[in-house]
C-alpha cells in the first residue's frame, strides 16, 4: 500500500517538480514516530489506530485543531482529520457514513433522524462565547442591550450615535459613523445560535426566523468565522457576531451585552462557564446555554457537540480514545484557544456516555 | 508615446493637408488605444507584484513537502497535499480528457467534415465552452459525489469536462494545418485511414496539440469552484485519488483568503504564487512549443 | 514534406503498413472501428450537455416543483422558512456582469485595435503575451487580491464618490453606498478577468479585416482612426458584438472570484458600492450547509445560470458565424 504510493508520488515528482511530493510521503511516515507522549488520562492511547474524519462546525474549529495535534502527540496512531464545513454538512457526513465524527453546534431535528445509520450519541465538548465584536476607532468599549442589538441587526438602528445606542453607554461619545452589519454567508451553528439568543431576548424587535440562515435585512456576508471577523476589521463601522477564538485572534473589539439578570456582560470565559453552569441539561447531554440566568454568565454562549454513532461502522476504539481526550486532556487545551471548559458535572456525565459506545 | 505607435501616425500628424480636427481626433483614437494598453498592465502589475512579494516569503523546503497545519491561524506548516492534490486531479483528468478530446477532434476533422452531426457536434463543443465551471461542479455533484462521496476523482470528472471542448477545438485547427499532400502521400503507401491519421496526420500536428492541451490544463489547474463541492478538504497527503478528501491549491486559497489573520492570508499569497508559477509554467511552456513548431513548418 | 515526415519519426512505420494491402477486410475493419470511435468521442460532448440538463434538473426539481415561477420572480431566499426566491440572485449576476462590460469594453477593443493597427511591429507580440498572462491568472488569485488588497483601499473611495456626487439625481442612483464587497468591485475583478477574452477574440475578427480595404483607406487620405472606422470597425462589428457577449457569458458564471469581493448580501439595488450577491456566489457560500430543498435550490440556482450562459453563448456563436458568413461572401 505504501509503495504503491510512494512510486506514485514518485511519479508525479519526475512530471512536474524536483521530488517534492516524494519528500511530503516521507515525512507523513517519519511523522507516526515521533510525538512526545504526555498522557495523564487512564485511557491507553498507545493501543489504538487508525484515521478518523470528522466535519462539521467552523465554531469549534480552533478548538479542535489544538485538540487534534494534541492528540496525536498521545495516540500516535491514529490521524484525526477535522473538515470545518458548518454543522448541517457535518450531520449529513455523518449520516451518509462518509465521517466517524460530527462537530455541531445544533442538534439533529427529529425528520433528519430518520436519515442516519442507527442511534447515536451527543458528546458535549466546550461552549465559548459569541462575541458582538465592532470596529470604531477610539471606542475601547461599549454597552448593548438585547433590543439595542436586535435594532442594529434589523436594521432600524444605522448610525453609531443613535439614541438607543446612547442610552446604552452614558458618557460616551459615539461618531456618527455609518453602521455595516457583517454576518454569515454560509449556514452557521453561530447564526443559529445568535439568532436564537435574539429571538427569546427581543421577539418585539427581532421579527424574522432564526436559524443556521437568516434573511438579515442588511448586511455583509463573509464565509465563517473568520470570514465575519475580517470584514469587520476591513470595515470602519462594522458589527458583527463572531466567536470569542476568532475575535481574540483577529484583535477586533467586542461589547459587552446585557444578560437577563439585566448586568453587561463582556464576553469571557468565566462569563461562559457560569451561562454554562445555569443551563439546564437533558438526559441526552444537550443543553442551552443562550440567555440563561444568573449575575455573571454572558448570555450569547454557545455550546458545541461532537456526534457519534452507538455502533460506529469502524474504529470504534479509536473513537472512544479520542472523545476521552477530548473530555480528559482535551479539556485543559481549551482556554488557549479561548473556549470554556465544561462544567465538572457535564463532563463527568459525558465521560461515563463514552462506555455507551458498543464495539 | 510615439514610441508605443508604429510610424505611418507620424506620418499623418506632419502631413499639413490634414485638418485640425480631423488630427486631434486621430490623436484621442491613439491615446484611447495605448491607453486601453497601460489600463489593463496595472492591474496585471499589481496581481502580480502581489503574488510575488507576499508569496515569496512562503516558500522553503517545507513549504513544498509538509502536510498543511493543524492550526490554521498559527504559521507553519507547508503546503504538500494541496500541491499534490492540483498536479494529481488535474493530470487525472487531462488522462480522460486528452484521448476523448484528440479522438472527438479527428472525427470532426477527418470523418465529420461539413456534415450535420459533425457541425452540431462543434457547435455543442464551443457552448460547451461557455458552461460556467461551478455548473461543471454542480453537474458532477449530481452524478458521482452523491453515490461515491468525496474524493479527487470528482474533480478530476469536473476539469476534464472543462478540458473537453478547449481541446477539441484546438486539436480540429491544428489539424486543419496538416497539409493533405501528408495524407495523400500516406494513402499512396498503401496504409488506411485510420493508420494514416495515427502515424502521419497526428504526428504532424503533435506540436500544435500539445500546445492546445496545455492551454487547456493550465486553465483547468487553476479552477476552484468545480473542486469546492467534489473533493473535500484534507490536511494530509493523499495520493488515492479514488478514496477520501484531497485538497488543492485553488481550494486552499479560497479558504485562506476569507480570514482576517496573517498567517493564513500568507499561506493564500503563497499557494497563490506557488499556483501562479504552475499555470505560468504551462503557457509559457506551450507558446514555447507551438512557436518552435510554427517555425519548423515554415522552415 | 519529406523533411517533416522524417522529422515526426513516421517514416519508419511506412514500410510495415504495406501489409495491411496484404489484409484489405482488417483494414476496413479498422477502418470503420476508429471511425466509431471517434464518433463516440465526439458524441461524449452532446451526451455531457445532456446529462448536466438532465441530472442536475432533476436533483433541483423539489425546488422548482415548490416555488413554480416564483424561483426566478420572487426575491425571498430564506432557507429557514423554506422560501426560495432567486430573483435578487438572478439580479446581482446580471447587474455585476454590465458593470464589468462597461468597464472592459473600451479598454479590450482599445488593446485589440492598438495590438492590430498601432502598435509597431515589435510591440504587437509582447502585447498578446501579456494578454495571455493576464487570461492565464486563475480567478481565484484575482480573488485574493480582491478580498484582500482592492475591497479595504477602495472603500473610502466609494465612501467620498457617494458622498460628494450621492444626493444628485441620475449620478446618485448607481454612485451611492460605501461598501468594500460591492456590485462595483465584483464588477472590477470581473471586468480584469474578461478583459483578455474579449481582446483576443476581437483581435482575431479585426485580423480578418482584409488590408485592401485598410489601404483602400489610406489611399484616400484617411487618418488612421477614420482608416478604422471607415474600414475596420464595420467589417469587424458582428464579431465584436458576439466577442463582448462570450465576456459576458465568461462574467455571469465567474464564481470564486465574485464570492470573495461581492459583499453577499441578496439586496435588488441600482446602488454599485452596495453589497450585492450572485447566483454562482450564493450556490458556492450555502451548499456545504445546505440540505434538502434549500441543497435543491442551489442546484437550482446552477440550472438557471447553465440556462442562461447557454443562452447567451449560443447567440453570441449565432452572431458571430452570422458575420462569418457574411464576410465570406462579401
Amino acid at each position: 500500500m505504501r509503495s504503491s504510493k510512494r512510486s506514485l508520488a514518485w511519479l508525479l515528482a519526475i512530471l512536474v517538480t524536483v521530488g517534492l511530493v516524494a519528500g511530503a510521503c516521507g515525512k507523513s511516515s517519519s511523522d507516526s514516530t515521533s510525538g512526545t507522549t504526555s498522557a495523564s488520562s487512564k485511557f491507553d492511547y498507545k493501543s489504538i489506530s487508525g484515521t478518523l474524519n470528522g466535519s462539521g462546525a467552523t465554531f469549534p474549529k480552533a478548538f479542535y485543531e489544538e485538540t487534534i495535534a494534541g492528540f496525536k502527540k498521545v495516540a500516535s496512531g491514529v490521524t484525526v482529520n477535522y473538515n470545518a464545513v458548518g454543522s448541517g454538512q457535518g450531520k449529513k457526513d455523518l449520516a451518509a457514513g462518509t465521517s466517524d465524527w460530527a462537530g455541531s453546534d445544533s442538534l439533529v431535528s427529529d425528520a433528519d433522524k430518520a436519515t442516519f445509520k442507527g442511534p447515536f450519541l451527543y458528546f458535549p465538548t466546550v461552549a465559548a462565547p459569541i462575541t458582538v465584536s465592532y470596529n470604531l476607532s477610539g471606542v475601547k468599549s461599549i454597552n448593548l442591550s438585547a433590543t439595542t442589538l436586535a435594532k442594529i441587526f434589523m436594521g432600524k438602528v444605522t448610525t453609531w450615535n443613535d439614541p438607543a445606542i446612547a442610552a446604552d453607554n452614558s458618557g460616551v461619545t459615539l461618531p456618527s459613523t455609518k453602521i455595516t452589519v457583517a454576518v454569515r454567508s454560509d449556514g452557521s451553528g453561530t447564526t443559529s445560535n445568535f439568532s436564537k439568543f435574539l429571538l427569546a431576548a427581543d421577539p418585539t424587535d427581532f421579527t424574522i426566523a432564526a436559524g443556521d440562515t437568516v434573511a438579515w435585512p442588511a448586511a455583509q456576508a463573509g464565509k465563517g468565522n473568520a470570514g465575519v471577523a475580517q470584514i469587520i476589521k476591513d470595515t470602519p463601522g462594522a458589527i458583527g457576531y463572531v466567536d470569542l477564538s476568532d475575535a481574540k485572534a483577529t484583535g477586533l473589539s467586542f461589547a459587552s451585552i446585557m444578560n437577563k439578570d439585566g448586568k453587561f456582560v463582556a464576553p469571557t470565559l468565566a462569563g461562559a462557564t457560569a451561562a454554562l453552569a445555569n443551563a439546564t441539561v437533558k438526559d441526552d447531554l444537550t443543553y442551552s446555554a443562550l440567555n440563561t440566568v444568573g449575575a455573571e454568565a454572558y448570555p450569547i454562549t454557545a455550546g458545541t457537540y461532537v456526534l457519534v454513532y452507538v455502533t460506529p461502522a469502524s474504529n470504534a476504539s479509536a473513537i472512544k480514545g479520542w472523545l476521552t481526550y477530548l473530555l480528559t486532556e482535551g479539556q485543559n487545551l481549551a482556554k488557549d484557544v479561548d473556549f470554556a471548559p465544561l462544567p465538572t458535572a457535564l463532563r463527568d456525565k459525558a465521560l461515563a456516555q463514552i462506555t455507551q459506545i458498543q464495539g | 508615446m510615439t514610441d508605443l505607435l508604429s510610424p505611418d501616425v507620424e506620418r499623418l500628424l506632419l502631413d499639413a493637408t490634414t485638418s485640425r480636427s480631423r488630427r486631434v481626433k486621430n490623436r484621442l483614437a491613439s491615446i484611447w488605444m495605448v491607453g486601453a494598453l497601460l489600463v489593463a498592465l496595472v492591474p496585471l502589475a499589481l496581481v502580480i507584484g502581489y503574488v510575488l512579494f507576499k508569496g515569496i516569503g512562503q516558500l522553503s523546503l517545507a513549504w513544498f513537502t509538509e502536510d498543511l497545519p493543524t492550526i490554521t491561524r498559527k504559521a507553519g506548516g507547508g503546503m504538500g497535499p494541496a500541491i499534490a492534490g492540483t498536479l494529481l486531479i488535474t493530470f487525472v483528468a487531462a488522462l480522460m480528457a486528452i484521448p476523448l478530446g484528440i479522438l472527438g477532434a479527428i472525427y470532426l476533422h477527418e470523418y465529420g467534415g461539413k456534415g450535420r452531426t459533425a457541425r452540431l457536434i462543434r457547435f455543442m463543443a464551443d457552448v460547451m465552452t461557455g458552461v460556467p465551471s461551478i455548473v461543471m461542479g454542480l453537474f458532477v455533484y449530481t452524478v458521482w459525489t452523491l453515490t461515491f462521496g468525496l474524493n479527487g476523482f470528482g474533480g478530476s470528472l469536473a476539469l476534464g469536462c472543462l478540458m473537453l471542448p478547449i481541446i477539441i477545438r484546438t486539436t480540429e485547427e491544428m489539424l486543419r494545418l496538416v497539409p493533405d499532400e501528408l495524407r495523400q502521400a500516406s494513402y499512396a503507401l498503401g496504409n488506411r485511414k485510420w493508420r494514416t491519421i495515427l502515424t502521419v496526420v497526428l504526428p504532424a500536428a503533435f506540436g500544435g496539440i500539445t500546445s492546445g492541451v496545455m492551454i487547456a490544463i493550465a486553465r483547468a489547474a487553476g479552477e476552484t469552484a468545480p473542486l469546492v463541492f467534489t473533493i473535500g478538504a484534507a490536511r494530509n497527503l493523499n495520493l488515492n485519488i479514488f478514496d477520501g478528501p484531497m485538497t488543492a491549491l485553488s481550494v486552499q486559497i479560497f479558504g485562506n483568503a476569507q480570514t482576517p489573520f496573517e498567517a493564513a492570508q500568507a499561506r493564500a499569497w503563497g499557494a497563490a504564487l506557488t499556483l501562479v508559477g504552475i499555470v505560468f509554467a504551462m503557457t509559457i511552456l506551450a507558446r514555447v512549443v507551438s512557436s518552435r513548431v510554427a517555425r519548423r513548418h515554415s522552415a | 514534406m519529406t523533411l517533416l515526415l522524417s522529422n515526426d519519426g513516421v517514416a519508419p512505420h511506412g514500410g510495415g503498413d504495406a501489409s495491411s494491402l496484404l489484409e484489405p477486410t482488417s483494414g476496413r475493419r479498422g477502418d470503420s472501428a476508429f471511425k466509431a470511435v471517434a464518433l463516440i468521442a465526439g458524441l461524449a460532448v452532446l451526451a455531457i450537455l445532456g446529462l448536466i440538463a438532465y441530472s442536475t434538473t432533476k436533483e433541483a426539481w423539489p425546488a422548482f416543483k415548490q416555488e413554480g415561477l416564483g424561483f426566478i420572480t420572487s426575491s425571498t431566499w430564506i432557507p429557514a422558512e423554506n422560501k426560495f426566491g432567486a430573483l435578487a440572485f438572478i439580479y446581482g449576476t446580471v447587474l455585476s456582469s454590465l458593470v464589468a462590460l462597461v468597464l472592459a469594453v473600451p479598454v479590450s477593443l482599445g488593446i485589440a485595435l492598438y495590438a492590430n493597427e498601432a502598435a509597431p511591429r515589435r510591440l504587437r507580440k509582447p502585447v498578446v503575451y501579456v494578454m495571455d498572462l493576464l487570461a492565464a491568472i486563475p480567478s481565484v488569485v484575482y480573488g485574493l487580491w480582491g478580498i484582500i488588497v482592492l475591497a479595504p483601499a477602495i472603500q473610502p473611495v466609494y465612501k467620498s464618490i457617494s458622498g460628494a456626487v450621492g444626493d444628485i439625481p441620475v449620478l446618485g442612483w448607481f454612485f451611492n453606498g460605501e461598501s468594500g464587497r460591492s456590485y462595483m468591485t465584483a464588477g472590477i475583478i470581473l471586468a480584469i478577468m474578461i478583459t483578455p477574452i474579449i481582446t483576443s477574440l476581437s483581435r482575431e475578427v479585426i485580423a480578418t479585416v482584409p488590408s485592401a480595404q485598410r489601404e483602400a483607406a489610406y489611399g484616400m487620405g484617411a487618418t488612421r482612426w477614420e482608416m478604422i472606422r471607415a474600414a475596420v470597425l464595420p467589417w469587424s462589428r458582428g464579431g465584436i458584438v458576439g466577442s463582448v457577449m462570450l465576456g459576458l457569458g465568461r462574467a455571469m458564471g465567474e464564481t470564486i472570484a465574485v464570492a470573495l469581493v461581492i459583499g453577499s448580501q441578496a439586496k435588488i439595488t441600482t446602488h454599485l458600492f452596495d453589497a450585492g450577491d450572485s447566483m454562482a456566489a450564493v450556490i458556492v457560500n450555502q451548499f456545504g450547509e445546505a440540505s434538502g430543498t434549500h441543497r435543491a435550490a442551489l442546484i437550482g440556482l446552477g440550472v438557471v445560470l447553465f440556462g442562461v450562459t447557454i443562452i447567451v453563448n449560443v447567440s453570441a456563436r449565432g452572431i458571430v458565424s452570422r458575420f462569418d458568413r457574411r464576410s465570406q461572401g462579401a
